[in-house]
């Protein structure tokens, strides 16, 4: 690769990312600066970019919206979506729609931390029988 | 470009026309399902009546126009100047604290195998600031990876004390999670956390260096969400 | 014979003794690792220590092992009769110890089989000692099946609360819950039995408990709260209240520390109105002496007696063990025993006089034959029913039998000797009297109390006649029964499995449980509930630990402080004089009958056995047991 074509990359890069300080906020986001094409987007806002210039396992990637600010996670991928971003699939769901049974549930993120988070209960039957006082006898 | 491909104009209306050319800008709102959107906000998610685009279960719909979340997961009210000053200073005490999680590595069994795959080249914990220290005496978190047995809970309690606070834990694997697959053996702790308290959790057998990864980020949300100084000044 | 040497250890012996176990083994089935008695069982230790460690048993025909069909002798007692070795304990405890004929053999050789002949319950108050007693897995408990092994428990010392006997317990605990309840050895209260209701009651701990503090809300539900909204309601009432009439009830089960404690936090409220729930006649000299409510010559000592009189009670329900006893000295010492009250069977023979008053007055008068069997007798023992003083009659009652005490004592050849004995029916009775609360809730019903404290009072005896206006109620407990009910407040306490606490049986001897589980949800410790309400309400009690708690005890009564021994009560002649003469008889009285006739009034007396289905299933087993026309009609 000559050193236009990497000059010329660095410009992509700057001009897809929104010109100097949208680059920088970028980079301050996520820690990364690439350019790519935009596969796909999904309903949490989610863009999901390729491009083989990069080598495997850098070339698909996803840009979480700015409404997650910088609480992103990779739970927020919705799981069609990660069949592409995994290399499980080639075709992006944008492409190829996964059929939709009436038996899946919608994706949730990663609700740990907060007030919707998961906590364990015990299925067992108490050792224990409470009293439950009787109602209104009186 | 995205447009011509997500957004779908299908089925029945059941508005009138009308509302077409009323909201003809707000064509791409569907419903948002998710209510994690800060406290503060008091108008949640926006509203689903008005969308025009008939909910679909499809994850691939067209996303609402972006809200920009705020870095600091404290945004008031405040009583105060002082409890604001204060908030910001946490935000940056938590900021310097995530990113710098110094483990403390306690490999006890195979998960200690995918612990090392996280230091490695390919999943680079060093670019979150995530350093090996071999003393728990410098250390910040203490990764449990792989089976507790009786015979190391003690040491694994006394490296525990010996680790300076704010300090955290890790649980990796099954077996440091519950006892997994000897949870029934009589040589095993059934699970870390009933030696030292546990932040962070890693479900596998064992988990994927990435799932510790994943680990390690959910815990730095965590530290994120720490308010110590706060505390301090409403004492 | 002089000079006989006998070799236990020598190859000759070791091998006949192989030889045994191998016959005993040729009919009993390997089935060790599902057999409850695994781990505890004689034939497995025997046959570790002297068996071989081969079988030469070879079925070549495939004939199988003798079998024999399993026995149903009611809910408490599952039987596996192919196990059986034929050693016929626990025929002879049927028919020795309990005085029940049901248990026989029928059949030879290796077709003898134990059992019932016809299949029937085995209705005896003692049945579950048989348990204990097989030495194999024939006879287990029903309720424990397959529930835990013995090795898996830890066993905790403890002390049982059903009767006022006071047996000693072990606590088998595992994770937290009571497995099991077994005897221990006591040669001066319990031997080593235990009835049926102590051991097998223990399901009624888990059932209908109190796990959180309640407040009755304004449309009279009762809420379940935090302790700290509780105690405050109370810290509110007992503010509204007027502090003369604040009393408090103890109950039937309650302990000692938990007693002290509502005593000296009452009494520091300002009132003095504490009594037990299980009334005794305040007539003359009351509860003052001591000799006058306890069994003054133990349990131990009915094997001394060779004349019992009983007067309107029935220890075979109200006390088995004493029953036991008396029925051990009738068989082996050829004691007499006269009853009078209700006709009801006990285990042996007596002679029966009724169950009018006049007789009683008779004997007393001197004109009744059994006043001079009573003169004659060398040791003579009065006990005296608990149960047949509760009624307004109760003073008079007690007056005589104490005249009757007082002539036999005068031509009797042992000064020490005390013919006076009262066999209660609660545990916590005496314990209340020796610390000073009235007997009896009549001194209450009287005051009309403003706010009333109930330990553990779930007796159904007050109704909202008997309080003022809006009095409150506060009940102390460890079950929703009658109690927990009527109460405005309740507060979840321990039951006896639950906490370390000291009771005092009918003898007077005090006794320490020991914790076995923790109590349930939030309930606590009573004697701890109180200490904190005490603080909320500004009273607080001067003691923090369980340890101060005792020596506050023992400032109260010696007794207390040596668990485990009985105090000769002193003053019983002082105590005589003071009450004799003092009454005059009034007209007709009612019979002088106890409340516990049959065996079916035995398994639910308290709120523990109330709550426990195994004690309904023996009811229910029992009612069946009398409708089978087969089963003989007997008068238990």
């Amino acid at each position: 690769m000559s050193l236009f074509q990497k000059i010329g990359n660095i410009g992509k890069i700057f001009r897809q990312n929104g010109g100097l300080v949208g680059s920088y906020l970028k980079l301050f986001r996520t820690d990364d600066l690439k350019w790519g094409t935009l596969v796909g987007e999904d309903k949490y806002g989610n863009k999901y970019f390729q491009n083989d210039y990069y080598f495997m396992g850098r070339n698909r990637w996803v840009e979480y919206p700015l409404s997650v600010g910088h609480d992103y996670d990779a739970s927020q991928v919705p799981p069609e979506w990660h069949r592409w971003l995994q290399y499980i699939a080639d075709e992006p769901p944008s492409q190829l729609p996964l059929p939709k049974r009436k038996w899946m549930a919608d994706h949730t993120e990663n609700l740990s931390g907060t007030e919707r988070c998961y906590v364990p209960y015990s299925t067992t039957r108490p050792k224990v029988e409470a009293w439950v006082p009787p109602k209104n006898n009186l | 470009m995205a447009t011509n491909t997500v957004l779908r104009l299908s089925g029945t209306f059941s508005q009138p026309l009308s509302c077409l050319f009323r909201h003809q800008w707000k064509v791409t709102v569907v419903p948002v399902q998710r209510t994690f959107s800060k406290k503060t906000n008091g108008t949640g998610p926006q509203k689903t009546s008005s969308a025009l685009v008939p909910y679909r279960n499809q994850s691939t719909d067209v996303a609402p126009a972006p809200e920009k979340k705020p870095y600091s997961p404290f945004q008031g009210p405040f009583s105060s100047k002082a409890e604001y000053a204060l908030t910001r200073l946490d935000d940056l005490l938590n900021w310097g604290r995530k990113s710098s999680m110094w483990p403390m590595t306690f490999g006890l069994a195979c998960c200690a195998v995918e612990m090392m795959h996280f230091a490695g080249p390919r999943y680079d914990m060093d670019r979150f600031g995530v350093v090996f220290r071999a003393s728990p005496r410098q250390s910040d978190v203490l990764i449990v990876a792989g089976t507790l047995t009786n015979k190391m809970a003690p040491a694994l309690r006394k490296i525990y004390d010996q680790m300076p606070e704010p300090r955290w834990v890790i649980s990796m694997g099954s077996c440091a999670n519950g006892g997994g697959y000897y949870h029934y053996s009589y040589a095993v702790v059934r699970g870390c956390d009933r030696v030292v308290p546990v932040d962070i959790y890693v479900p596998g057998c064992p988990p994927t260096a990435e799932a510790l990864l994943y680990g390690v980020l959910q815990l730095q949300k965590k530290v994120k969400r720490m308010n110590t100084l706060q505390m301090w000044y409403r004492k | 014979m002089k000079g006989m040497k006998v070799k236990t250890d020598s190859p000759v012996t070791r091998k006949a003794r192989e030889g045994v176990m191998e016959f005993l083994l040729v009919n009993h089935p390997l089935d060790c690792p599902i057999c409850d008695q695994g781990g505890e069982c004689d034939l497995q230790d025997q046959s570790m220590a002297f068996g071989s460690d081969r079988s030469r048993f070879t079925d070549n025909a495939f004939t199988g092992k003798r079998a024999v069909e399993d026995k149903n002798i009611g809910p408490l007692i599952k039987t596996i009769m192919t196990r059986c070795i034929h050693c016929t304990r626990c025929i002879r405890f049927a028919s020795e110890v309990a005085g029940v004929d049901d248990l026989g053999t029928s059949g030879r050789g290796s077709d003898m089989q134990v059992g019932t002949y016809v299949e029937k319950m085995f209705k005896s108050e003692l049945s579950g000692n048989v348990i204990d007693l097989c030495p194999v897995g024939a006879l287990t408990s029903k309720p424990y099946a397959f529930t835990t092994r013995p090795w898996e428990t830890r066993r905790i010392e403890s002390i049982d609360v059903m009767d006022a006997v006071g047996s000693n317990i072990v606590v088998s605990m595992r994770t937290n819950e009571v497995m099991r309840i077994l005897p221990r050895l006591n040669e001066d209260i319990n031997e080593e039995w235990i009835s049926d209701k102590s051991r097998f009651a223990y399901d009624g701990l888990k059932r209908q408990r109190l796990t959180t503090p309640f407040v009755r809300n304004n449309s009279g539900e009762l809420v379940a709260t935090d302790w700290e909204t509780a105690l405050f309601d109370i810290a509110q009432r007992v503010k509204d209240a007027n502090p003369a009439t604040i009393a408090g009830v103890a109950g039937g089960q309650a302990d000692l520390e938990a007693m002290v404690c509502l005593k000296d936090m009452i009494n520091r409220l300002g009132s003095e109105v504490l009594c037990t729930e299980e009334a005794f006649p305040m007539i003359n000299s009351g509860t003052d002496f001591r000799s006058n409510y306890v069994m003054n010559t133990t349990i131990a000592g009915i094997e001394e007696s060779d004349l019992v009189f009983l007067v309107g009670t029935n220890p075979r329900l109200e006390g088995s063990l004493v029953n036991a006893r008396i029925r051990k000295s009738w068989v082996h010492n050829e004691m007499c025993v006269v009853l009078l009250g209700a006709p009801v069977d006990l285990s042996y023979d007596y002679q029966y006089l009724g169950d009018s008053f006049s007789v009683l007055k008779e004997i007393a008068d001197g004109s009744h034959p059994i006043a001079k069997a009573l003169a004659d007798a060398d040791k003579p023992m009065i006990i005296l029913g608990s149960d047949a003083i509760q009624h307004n009659n109760g003073s008079l009652i007690l007056d005589t039998v104490k005249r009757i005490a007082k002539n036999t004592k005068k031509s009797l050849n042992h000064p020490d000797w005390k013919v006076f004995n009262v066999l209660h029916r609660n545990a916590s009775q005496v314990g209340a009297l020796d610390m000073g609360y009235k007997p009896g809730m009549d001194s209450l019903k009287c005051d009309k109390p403003s706010l009333l404290f109930l330990l553990g009072a779930d007796a159904d005896k007050l109704n909202n006649d008997d309080l003022h206006g809006n009095a409150g109620v506060i009940y102390i407990g460890s079950h929703g029964d009658a109690g927990a009910q009527m109460a405005d407040v309740v507060l979840p306490a321990a039951a006896y499995t639950e906490k370390d606490a000291m009771y005092v049986n009918t003898e007077g001897r005090a006794q320490v449980g020991r914790q076995a589980v923790s109590p349930p949800g939030m309930a606590r410790h009573d004697w701890k509930i109180i200490r904190a309400l005490s603080e909320i309400l500004g009273v607080s009690l001067p003691y923090d630990k369980l340890s101060d708690v005792r020596g506050r005890l023992a400032e109260i009564s010696p007794t207390f402080d040596r668990p485990g021994r009985v105090e000769e009560t002193g003053f019983d002649n002082v105590s005589d004089d003071v009450t004799i003469d003092k009454i005059t008889h009034t007209g007709a009285t009612a019979p002088v009958v106890p409340a516990l006739l049959k065996l079916r009034d035995f398994y639910m007396t308290d709120p523990i056995s109330r709550s426990s289905l195994t004690m309904a299933k023996c009811v229910q087993a029992y009612d069946e047991a009398e409708a089978n026309p087969y089963s003989k009609p007997e008068a238990i």
